[in-house]
């Protein structure tokens, strides 16, 4: 019995060392786009003109930062390759990735359905729009069932019509009409 | 002259529809903190929206009570179903949890928010008596201590928040070049905008944060989700409270009180570290000096008092830096002191010579929010616990739109909310990566003081070496070349120790 719970933590010992080593690689390729994003915007920000009045221009600090910025990437990257040899390498990366996903598709699936909220608003005008975002991300969340394609109902009117006459008539903030009902 | 400050802020204060919007705000954050995965901070950021039509003052006050309601209304989950409500009642769980299990959940309930309520208040006095000196010293500072300052300030930040230094940096100077896009702040030359018409008027401070912290927040909270229900916790159907003998039983433990209260009251002045860190450490100290540290963990009042006087006495510590520096000591001072400059008050030493009034009127706001958090917790505590019942599926999606709503708010443009998409994809990501946000928002709000103070700075002396040569600015470039060697030290002694592990992990 003994014998076997050893063995088991020892697999999740190993397990969990390729975990790190596997975040470590995320974090690499993190390290990596920032690091290469920001000797780009430096090198584009020292091309901006320089002043005549002061001896720092519009660019300089943007530039000076931002190379801060890469050589930050560029160590905190030196470290990662060293702990990801340290660690035995990484395995199943595409795998990982895979699971990495499949635990967030809830996540994901309800940015998606910002972004097109978003892209929709100022066509469908906030109650419109909001109505329909809410209703998805609700029933999305919940599951489709009477109770909740009821209580996801009444939730998305009080919080799509209700909240844009709350802020028009109580703060006086008036959210998009939508070019749809703009005539 | 201070006195007269004082009673016209007080008459402000005092005005009936500020003190229902203030009662509203308290019962918001108590609510909002109630809630497992939402955060004071977002609280904050979804009521800033709603304060715009506001004058400044109302407005501030009406946050702050959110605020002090929050640090309080993250005790009542940590008590009842022993998970912390916020980050910031992490510590609460060790002994309100027990104490609650034990059958007494009224008493661990109460001791927490006579505790959060003598924190705030203890914290208030010392930002009363600390904060006008210390900006009269602050005037006198130049553009050189202030650029150090800041250096110093965002150093402190990285090293006290998250688990690495390096990501703690990585996060600060992406904050920092993310305030560089747009108009410069002396000339208004265009940078980094690539001509695009979303990044010409650069990058909205508040978009950026409701993007970074409360969208990123949202996604997080749908991980893993549909693995089937958490546990169900059992709330007792009678809960007394007992709340006059409590009182007293709080009052019977001065030394815990006021210890666990400054502790509180140092971490919120230090920019960054806010009720998640002086919570845990309020706690540790009080375990470490107590006669007994063996009761700690199974009900100890001791330990109740101290975790929630510690985290409560925060919000007055982060206002220290924010009214006499302009330097906020964390993300929520950080959107006191964006709303304010909505309003078109500079947040800075002169604060409290200009507007003194509003520096002062926040003061009694504090004290008037601690009061309204404790009788509104007293009288319906038992409703807030419904509160815990809430599902995800209401929450998550109508927390989103009011987000949307606040970043469409501020400047009523379309194109804020193409960028708080993107910010919001990229806060996520860098959460996923560990990457602590807290250092980014302040980056973001610290970029442009520091870069018009390194440019005033080289205007007026265009030699770099003034900046070592003038004391105060010494001391403050060595202050955060400690502060990032003596954490460099601590990660290196933390490898240390973590190596036979590793080792014995790569010889299987």
């Amino acid at each position: 019995m003994s014998q076997t719970t050893a063995k088991a933590a020892a697999a999740d010992a190993g397990a969990s060392a390729a975990l790190r080593a596997r975040t470590e690689v995320a974090r690499l390729i993190s390290y990596i786009v920032i690091g290469l994003g920001a000797a780009f915007l430096s090198l584009r920000a020292s091309t901006l003109p320089t002043s005549r009045w002061e001896p720092l221009g519009a660019g300089s600090f943007p530039e000076l930062v931002f190379g801060v910025l890469a050589v930050l990437c560029l160590i905190a990257a030196v470290r990662a390759v060293i702990d990801i040899r340290k660690a035995g390498g990484a395995n199943r990366l595409g795998a990982s990735l895979g699971e990495w996903l499949v635990a967030r598709r809830y996540s994901f699936a309800l940015f998606g359905l910002l972004v097109v909220y978003l892209l929709l608003l100022p066509l469908g005008g906030f109650s419109l729009t909001t109505f329909v975002f809410l209703l998805i991300a609700q029933l999305m969340i919940a599951g489709i069932s009477k109770k909740t394609l009821f209580q996801s109902l009444i939730a998305a009117v009080i919080f799509s019509v209700g909240l844009n006459m709350l802020f028009a008539e109580v703060f006086n903030v008036f959210l998009p009409r939508g070019v749809l009902f703009a005539g | 002259m201070m006195l007269d400050a004082f009673l016209a802020g007080a008459h402000q204060v005092f005005a009936f529809d500020t003190l229902i919007y203030m009662l509203i705000g308290s019962v918001a954050g108590i609510v909002a903190a109630a809630i497992p995965g939402f955060t004071v901070t977002m609280a904050i950021i979804l009521t800033l929206p709603l304060t715009f039509t506001m004058g400044p003052l109302q407005g501030v006050s009406v946050m702050l009570s959110v605020y002090v309601g929050g640090y309080t209304g993250g005790l009542i989950s940590a008590a009842l179903l022993g998970i912390p409500g916020t980050p910031s009642s992490v510590a609460t769980t060790f002994d309100a949890y027990p104490m609650a299990r034990g059958g007494e959940p009224g008493r661990a309930l109460s001791l927490g928010v006579w505790s959060s309520f003598f924190g705030t208040v203890i914290s208030t006095i010392v930002l009363i008596i600390a904060a006008p000196p210390l900006a009269m010293i602050a005037v006198k500072l130049g553009p050189w201590e202030y650029f150090s300052l800041i250096v110093f300030a965002l150093t402190i930040v990285a090293s006290l928040v998250g688990n690495s230094l390096m990501r703690g940096l990585i996060a600060g100077v992406i904050g920092l070049g993310l305030a560089t896009i747009g108009p410069d702040p002396m000339m208004g030359q265009p940078r980094l905008t690539f001509e695009s018409s979303v990044l010409m008027p650069g990058l909205p401070f508040l978009v950026v944060l409701i993007g970074i912290f409360a969208i990123s927040q949202l996604m997080g909270e749908l991980e893993d989700h549909g693995k089937g229900p958490s546990s169900d916790a059992l709330i007792p159907d009678v809960i007394e409270f007992k709340t006059w003998a409590v009182m007293r039983e709080v009052l019977m433990h001065p030394v815990n009180l006021v210890r666990s209260s400054l502790i509180g009251v140092f971490i919120g002045a230090l920019p960054g570290a806010g009720g998640s860190i002086a919570n845990l450490l309020a706690y540790d100290q009080a375990k470490r000096s107590s006669i007994n540290p063996d009761e700690f963990g199974k009900g100890n009042p001791d330990g109740v008092i101290a975790s929630e006087a510690g985290n409560s006495a925060t919000a007055g510590g982060g206002l220290i830096p924010m009214i006499a520096l302009g330097i906020p000591g964390s993300a929520v001072d950080a959107i006191l002191m964006a709303a304010l400059m909505v309003h078109g008050i500079s947040v800075g030493p002169r604060l409290i010579m200009d507007n003194a009034d509003l520096a002062y009127g926040m003061f009694v706001a504090m004290v008037v929010a601690s009061l309204m958090m404790l009788v509104v917790c007293v009288l319906s505590m038992r409703l807030f616990l419904r509160v815990t019942d809430i599902p995800k599926q209401f929450i998550v999606p109508t927390v989103m739109i009011c987000c949307v709503i606040g970043a469409f708010a501020l400047n009523n443009r379309v194109t804020d909310l193409y960028l708080l998409g993107a910010i919001g994809l990229v806060g996520y990501g860098l959460k996923s990566l560990d990457y602590p946000l807290a250092p980014l928002v302040l980056g973001v709000i610290l970029g442009p003081i520091a870069e018009t103070n390194l440019r005033r700075a080289l205007m007026s002396d265009a030699d770099w070496t003034v900046f070592f040569t003038r004391p105060i600015s010494a001391v403050l470039l060595a202050a955060a070349l400690l502060s990032v060697i003596f954490s460099i030290r601590s990660v290196l002694k933390m490898r240390k120790k973590d190596r036979p592990a590793t080792d014995e992990q790569n010889g299987d």
